[in-house]
């Protein structure tokens, strides 16, 4: 339908476009934004792990008065009910992390799939699940996560649910026109016309020619993932309390915003941003590597 | 021009239908029984089957389907089982919050992105356009309601220049009600107080949402004007004299304006998502407040007309942006 440039991970994509832009500032040099997203991401992915050994309180029990300000003993401060603000800053890489990851693999197992199907076969099949695709991809993803969330109700498996129907589309339109361009490449017609079976041809000479690109998507799924839930708990729908979660601390440290109890709402969104940051940059350094011949130049 | 308009429609129409559908599903056969959700797991059986039955959940699936349909091209979306008042109503009173806000916002992001877009695009390579990436990529990465609530604490709490929340202080509604935006309502009603505190209200939220979405425009005017700077007309209009502001803003900027109206229109999902989460964070009463509070209530018909709602929304303005397109731009057509 419409022109999207040059983009091949869809458009809507935060987390291509923010890569996008990293990899165009750094030029020649985004080797350094491949390592610092490394960096962010291993990070955050040894706090989920280690939490229980490095946080010094437990996030889900009063550790201090409430409402203490920055210091030493609680270098974030503590939340109302007295929780320590970085045991949970801590431990909520684990929820961000657990629901990015499961509602991706669940939207690519599911989107996958259905585009090298549906590229492959082509014809009427093809244009009807392309235009069904179309019409969540271009309803605003936020909004429909939050219909499946409020129906589902809570829990982790029914968060990350409703954060994957929308990212299905994602996965689908660039697998879709890979596999499109791909089936009439000359090694795929050889293969057909030395007799190769169509699911034979599909596995051997197409996926591992679109498994690149869907690498690149995947990581960068999660950072949009993790955008989405924060966004759904910061709402009330994700898990709920006390379980620690950046976007449930960010609407309650908002109760107490007018006694300028900054520090309930600053940490966890830092928290949010460098995790997306970190996705991003990594994505993208992994694209150039693996896609070469595919990146927007300038 | 007439059957570009009347073939944009009618290719609209199944995308709708598409969406409408996929809301049914959701709403409908998903678990999370409406009925069970309004009386509570402890109601008697006969009373739930009696609301069942009120609410037309014990026909079959497929005549459901068909009123549903058939309901919302009426314009019908039942009525709230919250207030008791019908959801249409409910939502044509919401509408102008959502629409004042995100009009501000759109205007707020276009006019950012047009002025930081153009000057990085020009300054190519320089401090100024350097600076306009890296704002692109981090204001991006920002959650909205984060960046609200950074807003509110910096403005409304330390330095106390503007309120934190609502649309309108008390008594500060305008007196008569023409289009239900304030801005506008209180200039016809020449009360200009009321204006002055509309425009209060609204700068923090419209900030908030036009600054992140923002960062896209930036992007994309930045690399539209790029490209119209190293094109022949520019280099003829150079050439031919004219100055570097005209040449600029006349002959770059105009010529880069198709694709970004076609990003507008593209971006409007996104803002929308992100207007629900910013009205939520400003207790701006418009209707994604009212979407996620509804939502606490388990108010099934508020909330099923909400997001059908949305998705007309979303509808409409995709086509009125693809016409606005052919109309600037005579090589659009199918």
């Amino acid at each position: 339908m419409a022109n999207t440039t040059n983009t091949n991970y869809g458009n809507q994509m935060l987390s291509s476009r923010i890569g996008r832009g990293f990899r165009q500032l750094m030029g020649d040099s985004s080797g350094v934004m491949t390592f610092i997203g490394l960096i962010l991401l291993s990070l955050f992915v040894l706090m989920a792990i280690f939490a229980p050994y490095i946080s010094p309180y437990s996030p889900v029990e009063p550790s201090g008065a409430p409402l203490l300000s920055p210091q030493w003993g609680h270098i974030m401060g503590t939340t109302n009910l007295g929780y320590d603000v970085f045991s949970r800053f801590i431990w909520g890489s684990r929820m961000a992390l657990l629901i990015a990851v499961i509602a991706t693999s669940i939207a690519a197992f599911i989107g996958i799939p259905t585009g090298l199907l549906v590229g492959y076969a082509g014809g009427v099949t093809d244009r009807i699940v392309t235009m069904i695709m179309d019409s969540v991809y271009t309803f605003p993803g936020l909004i429909l996560a939050i219909a499946i969330a409020a129906m589902l109700g809570p829990g982790v498996l029914n968060i990350s649910l409703s954060i994957a129907v929308v990212y299905i589309p994602t996965y689908y339109r660039v697998i879709r026109s890979q596999v499109s361009t791909i089936k009439s490449e000359l090694y795929v017609e050889g293969a057909r016309s030395i007799g190769a079976k169509n699911m034979t041809i599909i596995g051997k000479y197409i996926l591992p020619n679109v498994l690149p690109s869907t690498i690149v998507v995947l990581s960068m799924n999660i950072a949009d993932a993790v955008m989405t839930e924060a966004g759904l708990s910061f709402l009330g729908l994700g898990i709920p309390p006390p379980v620690p979660d950046w976007g449930y601390d960010l609407a309650k440290g908002q109760q107490f915003l007018l006694q300028n109890d900054w520090w309930m709402v600053v940490f966890p969104g830092i928290a949010i941003i460098l995790l997306v940051l970190g996705f991003s940059m990594f994505a993208e350094g992994m694209d150039e590597y693996l896609n070469p011949n595919i990146g927007e130049k300038r | 021009m007439k059957t570009y308009i009347l073939t944009r429609i009618l290719l609209a129409i199944p995308m709708i239908l598409i969406i409408l559908t996929i809301i049914f599903f959701v709403l409908r056969i998903l678990p999370g029984n409406p009925v069970m959700a309004l009386l509570g797991p402890k109601a008697p059986p006969e009373v739930v089957k009696a609301m069942e039955h009120q609410m037309g959940l014990d026909k079959p699936i497929i005549v459901q389907y068909g009123d549903y349909l058939g309901s919302i091209l009426k314009g019908d979306f039942g009525v709230s089982a919250y207030t008791g008042v019908t959801v249409i109503q409910e939502l044509m009173q919401k509408f102008p919050a959502t629409l004042e806000l995100t009009i501000f916002a759109m205007t707020i992001a276009v006019f950012i992105g047009i002025f930081f877009g153009t000057y990085g695009a020009y300054h190519f390579g320089r401090t100024l356009d350097i600076a306009a990436r890296v704002y692109s990529i981090f204001v991006y990465s920002f959650p909205v309601f984060w960046f609200g609530i950074m807003l509110q604490l910096i403005f409304g709490v330390w330095l106390h220049w503007l309120p934190v929340s609502g649309r309108s202080s008390p008594f500060m509604i305008p007196n008569h009600i023409y289009t239900g935006l304030y801005v506008i309502d209180s200039i016809l009603n020449l009360e200009w107080p009321v204006l002055v505190d509309t425009l209060y209200h609204l700068i923090l939220p419209s900030v908030t949402l036009g600054v992140v979405i923002s960062s896209i425009f930036v992007r994309m005017v930045r690399s539209n004007v790029i490209l119209s700077l190293s094109s022949q007309y520019v280099v003829a209009a150079r050439a031919r004299g004219a100055k570097e502001k005209k040449v600029i803003f006349k002959h770059a900027l105009k010529n880069a304006m198709a694709p970004i109206l076609t990003i507008m229109g593209l971006e409007f999902a996104l803002l929308l998502g992100g207007a629900v989460l910013t009205e939520v964070t400003f207790s701006w009463p418009g209707i994604g407040s009212y979407l996620v509070t509804r939502i606490t209530y388990r108010d099934f018909p508020a909330i099923q007309g909400a997001i059908v709602f949305f998705a007309m929304f979303v509808a409409i303005v995709s086509i009125l942006v693809d016409i606005a397109n052919a109309w600037l731009d005579p090589r659009v057509r199918y």
